[in-house]
């Protein structure tokens, strides 16, 4: 797990964000979180996984994606193609509106 | 001459009493270095007055203590009250090598309690601060006489001095009382009492705001009560009053079978309309109306899961037959749209690669959901099991934050039936959709009506039994003979 140098949270979580295709943050207790891992998982999607529980600066990227989100849970989150997708409510809107998929296979996470 | 300033501190109840010890202490070294004090005569500028209230009964003062200050050319109060000061409760006590405690037979692990139920009548002797007077091995009662002791007195004691010390400096200064002058400490102080006060007092407020938005509530509840049993349903309130679910619970139910009604118009108008073959504007509206009103039911149920997830989540609100087929708290959307499919045809090609597509995605995304509610229901249930009796109020505590999480996967799923629902329209046309909504409702009604046969073919022991939950089916079977009695053929 890339962990960046002394940078702003905000800036980290951005660049983290930036170096796989799919990248989930996650809690290793969450059970929220295992559930949107097991949903791309199933999908035959791997993503980047991010425990912020077992990052030493994994508060200061909780605290920042709370702000991100303007909401009080900081995890799950999930990027795509380094882009926000958001938490569990919009990740499985967007794959029942059917706008998932197509943006998984932009990213290069899901081939035909 | 006292120490008014014991008084004037304006402490509430909220600081803890071990601060209320040490402030009011600190308050009495303050008064200080007004020269009064070396000159009253019996008490340590106000000390002993101090003392009194602090030291428990029972605890006496020796005339030596009394006579201590006067002696002093630094204040120093007893070692009773010393002790009680949380300052000496640190450091400096685990400092002391225990052996040479422990060798007088004494428990050392309380200090405040052995402050506090001795009678330390070895105290300092005025003249030397550090000579002490060795007492016998036989006294089980005197820990303050150790060496380690005096000299920690000692350290306390020129704390205290220094204390003094800036309080003279700021004396010096010209003030003419130590009151107009106080400290830092005391100024944090009486600003932490200020801003307690004042944080109890939005409580209250806060409180009686709730209490009075209860009362209207349950006036409100008393209001529609009454209106539901004039028009002939039995749920909800019945059942509260039978006092086996919870108010939010009872509240929800109420406001499901009114959604119920609802939803009885709703279809009847749309059937109606279908076969009105009305353009598909007018039609679109109806539809429209009938995704609301599942709108509606879905942010009743995000409100009631605040107060009663359990309710929700078990089905408990729905007929016992309808619960059989419960997934998280309602339908399994994939089981919907798999009975849609065979009802809806003739389809398009285009038609039926989305509704199986959605169907796919359906049951990927309940998939992932089962997955992580197993996984608090495993988390949940080694909380519960382990750990030795002595921690059950902890885990007691761990185990109902974990409960709470049930809510996130209520909603989640909620959410789920919901997106679905809204995306139907964007695959089907509107008659198609109109349909769509008929083949469910009916579904659904179909299984209500399967309930109540099913209760009405029970035994009829089963219906005057004790059981609370029969009583509460029967009572939902009335609703649904009720609803029956409008019932017409989809």
């Amino acid at each position: 797990m890339g962990m960046g140098m002394g940078s702003d949270p905000m800036e980290r979580l951005v660049k983290l964000a930036s170096e796989s295709a799919v990248v989930i943050f996650s809690v290793s207790s969450c059970c929220m979180c295992h559930a949107v891992k097991r949903l791309f998982c199933g999908m035959g999607v791997n993503p980047a996984v991010y425990e912020l529980d077992q990052d030493p600066r994994g508060k200061e990227l909780e605290r920042a994606l709370m702000r991100l989100l303007g909401n009080s849970q900081a995890v799950p989150v999930v990027f795509i193609g380094g882009k926000l997708i958001g938490s569990m409510d919009r990740v499985m809107a967007s794959h029942i509106n059917g706008t998932l998929v197509p943006l998984l296979k932009e990213a290069g996470a899901l081939w035909l | 001459m006292e120490n008014h300033r014991v008084g004037e501190t304006g402490l509430t109840d909220s600081g803890p009493s071990s601060n209320y010890h040490h402030h009011a202490v600190l308050h009495g070294m303050n008064a200080p270095i007004s020269s009064n004090f070396i000159h009253q005569n019996g008490s340590a500028f106000g000390f002993g007055e101090l003392e009194e209230a602090i030291v428990p009964h029972g605890v006496e003062l020796t005339n030596d203590e009394a006579k201590a200050p006067a002696l002093f050319t630094r204040s120093r109060p007893s070692s009773a009250t010393l002790a009680m000061l949380p300052s000496n409760w640190s450091l400096r006590f685990q400092q002391t090598p225990r052996e040479s405690w422990n060798s007088r037979g004494e428990s050392t692990d309380s200090v405040s309690s052995s402050a506090v139920n001795t009678l330390p009548s070895n105290q300092l002797q005025p003249e030397s601060p550090i000579s002490q007077k060795e007492s016998s091995s036989a006294d089980h009662h005197q820990p303050f006489n150790h060496k380690p002791l005096q000299q920690q007195q000692l350290e306390m004691a020129s704390d205290i001095s220094s204390l003094n010390q800036s309080a003279a400096q700021e004396k010096g200064r010209g003030s003419s009382s130590s009151e107009k002058q106080p400290d830092a400490k005391t100024l944090r102080r009486l600003a932490q009492n200020r801003e307690a006060a004042r944080k109890s007092r939005l409580r209250k407020k806060a409180y009686v705001q709730q209490l009075e938005s209860s009362r209207i509530k349950l006036a409100q509840l008393e209001q529609d009560l009454q209106r539901t049993r004039s028009q002939g349903f039995f749920v909800g309130g019945c059942a509260a009053a039978f006092g086996n679910i919870s108010s939010g619970a009872a509240m929800f139910d109420m406001e499901y079978s009114r959604w119920l009604e609802d939803d009885h118009r709703h279809l009847s108008e749309l059937r109606t309309r279908l076969h009105a073959h009305l353009s598909d504007t007018d039609l679109q509206t109806i539809v429209d109306g009938y995704i609301s009103h599942y709108d509606k039911i879905f942010r009743l149920k995000e409100a009631a899961a605040k107060s009663d997830v359990l309710h929700l989540i078990t089905g408990m609100w729905m007929t016992p037959v309808e619960r059989c087929f419960v997934w998280i708290g309602d339908f399994r959307p994939s089981e919907l749209i798999k009975m849609l499919v065979s009802q809806l045809d003739p389809l398009t090609e285009h038609q039926v690669m989305g509704i199986c597509n959605l169907q796919h995605s359906s049951q990927q995304a309940e998939e992932a959901l089962t997955l992580g509610l197993e996984q608090l229901y495993h988390s949940l249930m080694d909380s519960i099991a382990s750990g030795p009796v002595i921690h059950e109020m902890q885990q007691m505590a761990v185990a109902l934050s974990k409960l709470a999480n049930l809510e996130g996967f209520l909603h989640q799923a909620d959410n789920l039936r919901q997106q679905i629902l809204h995306q139907l329209p964007r695959i089907l046309t509107v008659r198609q959709t109109a349909r769509c909504f008929l083949v469910i409702g009916g579904y659904n009604q179909r299984l209500r009506a399967l309930s109540s046969l099913w209760a009405s073919h029970g035994p009829p022991e089963v219906l005057i039994s004790d059981d609370q939950s029969c009583q509460t089916t029967d009572l939902q079977m009335v609703m649904v003979q009720q609803s029956q009695n409008h019932f017409s053929n989809f």
